[in-house]
């Protein structure tokens, strides 16, 4: 198991439990803290409760999908700060370009290779703003 | 002698000689025929006219009209049904020879030796024959110029198209659509993806149904029937329809391709998530033959993952929705993005694996993702047919032009059958003349690259020797004209 890194810690959600299950298998082995939520109010409440270091969100969820919830957050005085990354299975040149407009840090399509994921969340995370950019 | 004779004949002789038009005159008074001589002159003309004759005979000698042209002085006197034989002197051969050339329908030597009339006979056979080809090849060119005056102004495309593919003619819409300069050129052309006459058009020997895809995007349905043109040769009639469904349906289709690919996409990513997580040992260590089947689990899911993004590419491909995101980039840095993965597949087949970049290379504006995506299409199909040998990657220079970076991929496999070469661009087209290529593969590969590299200005092409081996090379257009050529060659061997 890799060092921890001082515990960073990263929201999932997915509402595939799942992929929120073997991506928390992953973060908490390259050292990572993980909560998971499984729609997109569940993301949020999550979001303002445990003001992790970054969030992984996908885009089509139960209950607000996740430009609902990166809406939200990146208005609460609370979130705002936090990195997102998006995790979906859509492939739309539009919803990415979205997704940037909406100050997402990241935008991965599933199925996603697991090199590249683990080094944009290192880089972003390693960014003291979370600025850090695909 | 016995004359049988069914009909009577009115005959002119338009001449001067004598002897010939009293041998002649006994030889139809024997069957019966009425006869007249008139001088070649206007006044002549004019009381062999008001004969009405069902034909006419020219002499050659001593016409004071214009002899080697006997059929269009006669037809301007008015004869303009009647067959025209010429008289010539049977020495003169060249002379009743050139008169055939000048419209006459047959020739009779002077002085007469035998009976000129079952030729007369045949003459007026051969005429009437003639006249009612005339009359029938002038009504099909009557009806072609209505029918096209028709579909001149039809909506639709309408073109003509000769049996040897070659459009003749195209209404206004097919300009319109088509785009203009078409005329001329080879019908299946206008096509997308066609480079050889499409097989309903060379199996069918009436009219044909068939559907297709225009340059443009646009689906039509097609239909074409025979038709005569006024000389009498068969040509290709076609009438399209669009049939491209409307926005609101390409809107609910765009929509449902993109559900079903994510609905597609997200077990996949939990499938392969699991499989690494079990291969990386994060799950506990597995046993030799655990890990053999979850090896199997990882390559399947690869398998069916290529087959779900093929798909939806080619749907994107179809439905004129390929977009694609531009930077400016080395090839190097393409390769790199794929070179890892071809060099694992050629090392599970024991092929040798070699990547060799040329220095100094140009920059490339691209779609990196795309662009490795093509490299990994076309090499996978270098590693799946090949099983010994090499697979070479080489990336050069072609100066012509402002010069275009060149991938090629080379490999030492089955190869591909010189018939099938022209084809395996075409979208669902796969080589079926050996097992090893209906193994797996919708056909779709190698015409999305064609795609992503046309997309990017560039060409993909393909050589190959059955049994040898193939080589598939794409160029791209340099970025900068700035940086020089390729220079010594750097090897990377992996």
């Amino acid at each position: 198991m890799i060092e921890e890194r001082d515990r960073k810690l990263i929201l999932v959600a997915d509402d595939d439990k799942d992929l929120v299950t073997a991506l928390t298998i992953r973060l908490k082995a390259a050292g990572y803290g993980v909560v998971g939520a499984y729609d997109g109010d569940e993301a949020f409440k999550q979001a303002q409760e445990t003001r992790p270091d970054l969030i992984i969100l996908d885009v089509r969820m139960p209950a607000g999908g996740g430009f609902d919830s990166i809406d939200k957050i990146k208005h609460s005085l609370t979130t705002r700060n936090i990195p997102v990354i998006f995790l979906t299975a859509f492939d739309d040149e539009q919803m990415r370009e979205e997704a940037r407009q909406l100050g997402a840090s990241g935008f991965f399509r599933k199925p996603f290779d697991d090199a590249e994921f683990m080094g944009v969340i290192e880089s972003v995370l390693a960014k003291p703003d979370g600025s850090g950019r695909r | 002698m016995r004359v049988i004779s069914v009909k009577s004949y009115r005959v002119a002789y338009i001449g001067s000689d004598g002897d010939f038009a009293i041998a002649l005159e006994n030889a139809l008074n024997a069957v019966g025929f009425p006869f007249m001589r008139e001088t070649a002159d206007t006044h002549g003309l004019q009381a062999a006219f008001d004969f009405k004759p069902d034909i006419v005979l020219w002499d050659r000698d001593g016409t004071q009209l214009e002899e080697k042209l006997p059929i269009t002085a006669l037809r301007q006197a008015g004869f303009t049904k009647q067959p025209v034989v010429a008289v010539a002197r049977r020495e003169d051969v060249d002379g009743a020879v050139n008169s055939l050339a000048g419209g006459a329908i047959d020739f009779i030597f002077k002085p007469l030796n035998e009976n000129p009339v079952p030729r007369l006979l045949a003459s007026l056979n051969a005429g009437q024959k003639q006249l009612l080809l005339d009359w029938y090849h002038r009504v099909i060119e009557d009806t072609n110029d209505q029918i096209r005056g028709i579909l001149t102004t039809l909506v639709d495309p309408a073109y003509i198209v000769s049996p040897e593919f070659q459009i003749l003619w195209t209404n206004r819409a097919a300009e319109e659509i088509f785009g203009e300069g078409q005329r001329g050129g080879a019908c299946h052309h206008v096509f997308y993806d066609r480079t050889e006459p499409c097989e309903v058009c060379v199996k069918s020997k009436g009219s044909a149904r068939w559907r297709a895809m225009l340059k443009n995007g646009k689906s039509y349905r097609f239909i074409s029937a025979f038709v005569r043109n006024g000389r009498g040769e068969v040509e290709r009639l076609v009438v399209g329809t669009d049939i491209t469904p409307d926005e609101e349906v390409q809107k609910i289709h765009k929509t449902f391709i993109a559900n079903v690919s994510h609905d597609l996409r997200t077990p996949l990513a939990a499938i392969d998530q699991y499989v690494n997580i079990l291969l990386e040992g994060l799950a506990g260590d597995l046993t030799e033959d655990q890990r053999g089947y979850v090896d199997v689990i990882r390559r399947s899911s690869f398998r069916l993952n290529s087959l779900v993004e093929n798909l939806i590419d080619a749907n994107k491909i179809l439905s004129g929705d390929f977009k694609l995101r531009m930077e400016v980039v080395t090839i190097k840095d393409i390769i790199d993005v794929v070179a890892g993965k071809l060099e694992s597949q050629a090392a599970d087949k024991q092929l040798m694996f070699q990547v060799q970049i040329a220095d100094d290379l140009p920059h490339v504006y691209a779609d990196k993702d795309r662009v490795a995506q093509v490299i990994a299409n076309i090499a996978g199909n270098s590693i799946k047919f090949t099983e010994q040998g090499m697979i070479q990657i080489r990336a050069g220079f072609m100066p012509r032009d402002e010069g275009r970076v060149i991938v090629s991929v080379e490999d030492t496999g089955i190869g591909i059958p010189t018939e099938d070469l022209g084809k395996i661009f075409e979208l669902f087209y796969r080589v079926e003349k050996d097992k090893v290529y209906v193994e797996e593969g919708a056909g779709l590969g190698l015409s999305i690259s064609r795609e992503i590299v046309r997309a990017h200005g560039g060409t993909l092409w393909a050589e190959s020797m059955e049994g040898m081996g193939s080589a598939f090379h794409f160029a791209l257009p340099a970025h900068s004209a700035s940086t020089t050529a390729a220079g010594q060659g750097t090897q990377h061997r992996r």
